[in-house]
C-alpha cells in the first residue's frame, strides 16, 4: 500500500498553513515527517486523518482517493490525554468501538496490549492515578488496539525512560514488520534515523526536502573533515576561521567546495602530526538545521 | 449510526455512574417522598396529642370591657354584645373584663388573655392585642359584628319586629356560576408553573453539564483522540441527546415518585384544590409538555455544547455561556410575568411562542392555560423542529473548529469565519 498527500494547500483565515505538501509512504517501511513547531506537522496529519478538509488537493491510497470506511488509522497525538477520571479499560473499549471494533474484540485485543505493554494491573483502575510514562502508554493502545492499516505516532519518545522508550521501539518495529504504513512525526532525529527509510522536511507549510533517507545524506555536500591530532592548537591557528573544535575535541574543518577535499586531506597529512582524518558525514539533525533552521535555503521549484 | 449509539451509551454511563447525578436524583426522590407523606406524619402527631383526644380544648381568651365614655343603658347591653362577639370568634373564648382599661392591658402583656375590646361606643373600640399578625383579621370581624348589632338596634328603635329585621339581614343574594368559555387559569396555574420551572431548572443544569463535558474533553486533550475517533454530528447529538435521556429519567424519578405517593397518601390530603389540581393534569398536556421539553432542552444544550467547545479552560466556560443564560432567563420571565399579569394571550406571548428559543415555555404555558388554535401549535412545534436540526449541525461545525482551537477563547467573528470555511 501506498499512501500519497498530494498537492495539499491549506489556510486558516488569511494565514496559509500548507502550500502544496506532498509526499509518499508505503507499507512495511516508516516515514518521518520533520519540521519544527508550527511548520504544518500536525495540520498534515489531520488533513490524513479527515478531521478537516483540505482546501485543495488530494489523499489517495494506491493511486485512489482514501476510503475512511475501509482503511483504519490508528493516532497518538502529541498533546497526550484521555479521561482522567475514568477506568482505563472503560475508555480504552470506548475509542476502540468508536473505531469500528465489537464489543468483544476490543476486549480481547486491549488485554493483548496492556499484557504486552506491562500495564494488566493497572486495567481497572482510573488514568490519572497512574505515572506520566505509564499514561502515554495507555494512549499508545487508543492508537493500536482496532489494528490499523496506518500507524501515525507524533512525538511518540517523548516522555518515556529509557525501558519504556525500548519496549515502544520493538513495538514499532513488529508494526512496520507487519506491513503497516509507520508515519513519524518527531523531533527526535536519532530515532527517525533509527527507524525511518523516507523523510520529508517541512518549513513553513512547504516540503523542503523529500525522499529515501539514504539519499538524502548521500547527496548531501560532503564538505567537512574531522580531525583528531594530538596538538589542535597549531591547526586551529594556521586555518583561521574555517577550523573549529567540536563538542568531543575533534576538529571540524570546513572547506571552500566539495572539490578541495582531496588536497586539503593531503596537505593536512604532510603538514600536522595527526591521528586520524576523514570526511564527516552528515547527520539527520544537521540536514534538518539547515532546511529547517532560521537560516534555511528557499525552496528550490 | 453505530458510532452515535456508542456515544450515547457511554455518555448516559457517565450520568449513572456519577455520584452527584445520582445523589442529586435520590436526594429529590426522597424529598418529595417526604413532603407527599407529610399529611399522614402530621396526623400520627396529632393523635399522639392526649389534648387533641378531647373536645374541651382550651380557648384563648378574649376580654371585652366598656370604658366610662359609654352611657349605662348602653353598657348594660355589653352581655348581648358578649355573646355576639362569643359568635363570630369560635376560636375565642369571650369573657367580660371587670376592671380599669390598663388592667386588661397587664392581662394581654402577662399572656393571661389573647386580647382585648375596649368599647367607648357602639360604634366606637379598641383592639388590644400583644403582637399583631399579619392575617389577623380580629378588627374585621369586631367591625362586622358591631355593624350588624347597630343596624338592628336601629331598625327594632324604628318599630321593626325582630322577624322582619332578621329577614332584612340575612337576604341572600343568588349568583350565577360563571359559564367557562375557555380554560380556567386559576386552575391550571400551579401546574403550568411547576412545569415551566422544571423546565428552566433542567435546562440550565444540563445545559452546563454539557458545556463542562465538552471543556474537559478538550482541556484533557482526550478530544485529540475523540475528533480523529468519531464524526463531530455523532459526537454532538449522542452527547446531548444522553444529557436530554437523563434529565428527562431525573425528571420522571422525581414527579414519578410525587404522584406514587401521593396516591398512598390521597386519604391524608383531603380535599387541597391546588393539590388536587396538581396531580390531575390532562393527558394531552402531558403530551405537549413531554414535546416542548425535549425540543426546548435540545436546542439550549445543543448551544451549550458549542460553547464548550469554544473555551479553553474550564473556568471560561461561566463568562462564555452568560448570555445564553440571560436569553434563557429573559424568555424565563416574560413567562412568569404573563402567567402572574393573567394576561397569558398578551402580544408579547405570542411572538414568543413562533421563536424557538423562547417558544418551548411560551407555547406551552399558552396552551396549559389559554386556548390556542392548533395551527398555531403546529407552526410553533415545526419552527422548533426546523431549529433543533438547523442548530445541532450548526453546533456540531462549531464543535469541529472550536475544539482544535487552543489558546485564547476564540472571537465571535473568528468562529463564524472558520465555520464559513468549513
Amino acid at each position: 500500500m501506498i499512501l500519497e498527500l498530494k498537492d495539499i494547500e491549506k489556510s486558516f483565515g488569511p494565514k496559509k498553513v500548507l502550500t502544496g505538501v506532498s509526499f509518499k509512504a508505503e507499507s512495511g517501511k516508516a516515514f518521518g515527517l520533520l519540521g519544527r513547531n508550527g511548520a504544518g506537522k500536525t495540520t498534515s496529519i489531520r488533513i490524513l486523518m479527515d478531521v478537516f478538509p483540505a482546501d485543495s488537493g488530494a489523499v489517495l491510497m494506491d493511486g485512489a482517493p482514501i476510503d475512511y470506511n475501509k482503511v483504519k488509522l490508528g493516532y497518538l497525538p502529541e498533546e497526550r490525554g484521555l479521561y482522567p477520571k475514568k477506568i482505563i479499560i472503560d475508555q480504552l473499549v470506548y475509542f476502540a468501538e468508536l473505531k469500528g471494533m465489537r464489543y468483544r474484540d476490543a476486549v480481547r485485543s486491549i488485554d493483548y496490549w496492556l499484557d504486552r505493554l506491562g500495564m494488566t494491573e493497572y486495567r481497572n483502575k482510573k488514568l490519572d492515578t497512574l505515572s506520566k510514562g505509564n499514561q502515554q502508554k495507555i494512549q499508545l493502545i487508543t492508537a493500536l488496539a482496532h489494528d490499523p492499516h496506518i500507524v501515525i505516532l507524533d512525538e511518540p519518545f517523548s516522555g518515556l525512560d529509557p525501558v519504556n522508550a525500548m519496549l515502544l521501539k520493538d513495538v514499532v518495529k513488529e508494526q512496520i514488520a507487519k506491513g503497516k504504513i509507520v508515519l513519524f512525526s518527531s523531533h527526535q532525529m536519532n530515532y527517525i534515523e533509527e527507524f525511518c527509510d523516507s523523510i520529508a522536511i517541512l518549513h513553513n507549510g512547504k516540503v523542503v526536502l523529500n525522499g529515501d533517507l539514504r539519499d538524502i545524506k548521500r547527496n548531501y555536500t560532503r564538505d567537512r573533515l574531522v580531525v583528531r591530532t594530538e596538538n589542535p592548537k597549531l591547526l586551529l591557528k594556521d586555518l583561521g576561521e574555517s577550523c573549529t573544535e567540536g563538542e568531543n575535541g575533534d576538529l571540524i574543518i570546513k572547506l571552500a567546495a566539495d572539490t578541495e577535499k582531496k588536497s586539503m586531506m593531503r596537505h593536512i597529512i604532510e603538514s600536522y602530526e595527526i591521528d586520524e582524518i576523514k570526511v564527516l558525514e552528515p547527520s539527520l539533525n544537521d540536514i534538518f538545521v539547515e532546511y529547517a533552521g532560521d537560516s534555511a535555503k528557499e525552496v528550490q521549484a | 449510526m453505530n458510532q452515535f449509539s456508542k456515544i450515547l451509551k457511554f455518555e448516559l454511563k457517565y450520568y449513572f455512574k456519577n455520584k452527584i447525578f445520582v445523589g442529586i436524583t435520590i436526594f429529590l426522590v426522597v424529598l418529595i417522598a417526604i413532603v407527599m407523606c407529610f399529611p399522614r406524619f402530621k396526623s400520627l402527631f396529632d393523635k399522639e396529642d392526649p389534648a387533641g383526644i378531647g373536645t374541651s380544648e382550651e380557648l384563648e381568651i378574649m376580654y371585652l370591657m366598656t370604658d366610662n365614655s359609654m352611657t349605662t343603658a348602653e353598657a348594660d347591653q355589653l352581655e348581648m354584645y358578649r355573646e355576639a362577639f362569643s359568635a363570630a370568634f369560635s376560636n375565642y373564648d369571650v369573657q367580660i373584663f371587670d376592671g380599669e382599661t390598663e388592667e386588661l392591658k397587664n392581662q394581654i402583656i402577662a399572656g393571661n388573655a389573647a386580647s382585648g375590646l375596649v368599647m367607648k361606643s357602639p360604634t366606637e373600640y379598641t383592639y388590644y392585642v400583644n403582637s399583631l399578625s399579619l392575617y389577623d383579621m380580629n378588627t374585621q370581624i369586631a367591625d362586622e359584628v358591631l355593624q350588624h348589632l347597630y343596624r338592628v338596634n336601629v331598625m327594632m328603635e324604628n318599630g321593626m319586629t325582630q322577624e322582619q329585621v332578621e329577614e332584612v339581614m340575612s337576604v341572600q343574594i343568588i349568583g350565577h356560576a360563571e359559564s367557562l368559555m375557555g380554560k380556567d387559569q386559576a386552575q391550571n396555574f400551579f401546574y403550568t408553573y411547576i412545569m415551566i420551572f422544571a423546565l428552566y431548572m433542567v435546562i440550565l443544569l444540563y445545559g452546563q453539564m454539557v458545556s463542562t463535558n465538552v471543556a474537559t474533553e478538550k482541556s484533557s486533550r482526550a478530544m485529540e483522540v475523540l475528533i480523529t475517533s468519531a464524526k463531530p454530528t455523532s459526537m454532538m447529538f449522542g452527547k446531548v441527546l444522553a444529557s436530554c435521556l437523563a434529565g428527562l429519567l431525573q425528571l420522571i424519578a422525581v414527579f414519578g415518585s410525587a404522584v406514587i405517593f401521593y396516591n398512598i397518601n390521597i386519604d391524608y390530603w383531603g380535599n387541597n384544590a391546588i393539590v388536587e389540581s396538581v396531580f390531575n393534569i390532562p393527558p394531552q398536556l402531558l403530551i405537549y409538555m413531554l414535546i416542548f421539553f425535549v425540543l426546548g432542552f435540545l436546542i439550549y444544550a445543543f448551544l451549550f455544547g458549542a460553547i464548550g467547545s469554544t473555551a479553553t479552560k474550564l473556568e471560561d466556560i461561566n463568562t462564555s455561556t452568560m448570555p445564553l443564560i440571560f436569553l434563557f432567563i429573559i424568555a424565563f420571565m416574560v413567562v412568569m410575568y404573563s402567567m402572574a399579569s393573567g394576561e397569558i394571550d398578551n402580544i408579547l406571548m405570542k411572538v414568543c411562542s413562533f421563536i424557538p428559543f423562547t417558544s418551548p415555555m411560551a407555547m406551552f404555558t399558552r396552551i396549559a392555560m389559554s386556548t390556542v388554535p392548533i395551527y398555531e401549535i403546529v407552526i410553533s412545534i415545526s419552527i422548533l423542529v426546523g431549529s433543533v436540526i438547523g442548530v445541532g449541525i450548526l453546533s456540531a461545525k462549531i464543535y469541529r473548529v472550536g475544539v482544535l482551537l487552543y489558546g485564547t477563547t476564540p472571537k465571535f467573528s473568528a468562529i463564524v469565519k472558520a465555520l464559513w470555511k468549513a
